[in-house]
């Protein structure tokens, strides 16, 4: 009986022991996702290593400008975006809603820079004859396999932070959401941030015209 | 819940000045000639440095119960391990001519 009543008085869970992680359950489910999501980039990161390393004559597309410039560009604007971020799950924390919708806003903006950036670099590649299976150097095709799938998971990754960021402020504006909310989608931004931090060096640096 | 205070904006923008520098650093040291493995080792340092402060700080791992740091980062980093124990025995199953 004092039981229900618990239950009632607190929801389902409120007479269940404490997390021992100390976080509510969906910024915990939210790790437990980003574990998962570090293990696929990890597979696709390996992958692609072995195959460099084991392919001979692995081509170097990437020139300093524009492709390497570009990709300098893309890091800071999406570590930019990380910084406004954490703006935003700041503000949210301390109430201030109209300023957690500003650093928002400016996050979902830095995000639409780097997809357009992103996208840019691609149509530059196929410009130049790169796809999925193709190389028009006449090495092996196996570098547009990698470099599309490693940066298009990326960019996937990406273009949903920015529907969830979306999602996330309409829902909090409205407060149908709340800080929590903000905080916990501000993990899953800067995961995708952290990627790229691997991604930048490993697929385009390591892959520079020197 | 735990309430632990949130680091000030200050020491963010300190850090993310921080982290701006190491893709500066990384593209320097890709044009200084190293061999591609020594270049590898390099750039695998500097990104395993910059991401370790963006899951301490932005992540805020620095600030959370430890535990959460233990379990989930380091099972992560033990299945990678354990993913490079297992891809060069694709280079021997190709040199037994398996298929």
């Amino acid at each position: 009986m004092i039981e229900s009543a618990a239950t009632l008085a607190h929801g389902p869970g409120a007479v269940m022991e404490p997390s021992p992680y100390g976080v509510q359950s969906k910024k915990l489910t939210m790790w437990l996702f980003i574990a998962s999501d570090a293990v696929t980039f990890g597979a696709i990161l390996f992958g692609y290593s072995y195959l460099r390393a084991g392919t001979p004559e692995w081509p170097q597309p990437f020139h300093f400008s524009p492709s390497i410039l570009n990709g300098m560009v893309m890091t800071a604007v999406l570590l930019t975006s990380s910084l406004t971020m954490l703006g935003a799950v700041a503000a949210a924390k301390a109430g201030r809603k109209a300023q957690c919708m500003q650093w928002l806003g400016a996050t979902i903006f830095l995000g639409a820079v780097f997809a357009a950036l992103h996208l840019r670099e691609w149509f530059h590649m196929f410009d130049e004859g790169w796809a999925l299976a193709r190389n028009p150097t006449g090495g092996p095709v196996m570098f547009g396999a990698t470099f599309f799938s490693i940066t298009g998971l990326h960019l996937l990754h990406v273009l949903s932070g920015i529907i969830a960021l979306i999602v996330i402020a309409i829902g909090y504006k409205t407060s149908w959401l709340d800080e929590g909310h903000v905080e916990t989608t501000g993990l899953y931004w800067h995961f995708v941030d952290l990627v790229w931090m691997f991604v930048f060096p490993l697929v385009y640096l390591m892959n520079a015209a020197r | 819940m735990d309430h632990v205070e949130s680091p000030p904006m200050k020491l963010y923008v300190g850090i993310w000045i921080g982290l701006l520098c190491i893709p500066g650093v990384e593209v320097f040291l890709t044009y200084r000639g190293f061999s591609t493995h020594a270049l590898l080792a390099l750039l695998l340092i500097l990104a395993f440095i910059e991401a370790g402060i963006a899951l301490l700080y932005f992540m805020h791992l620095k600030y959370d119960r430890p535990i959460l740091l233990w379990s989930f980062v380091l099972s992560v980093l033990f299945v990678l391990l354990m993913m490079n124990q297992l891809w060069p025995d694709a280079y021997r199953m190709v040199s037994l001519g398996l298929r």
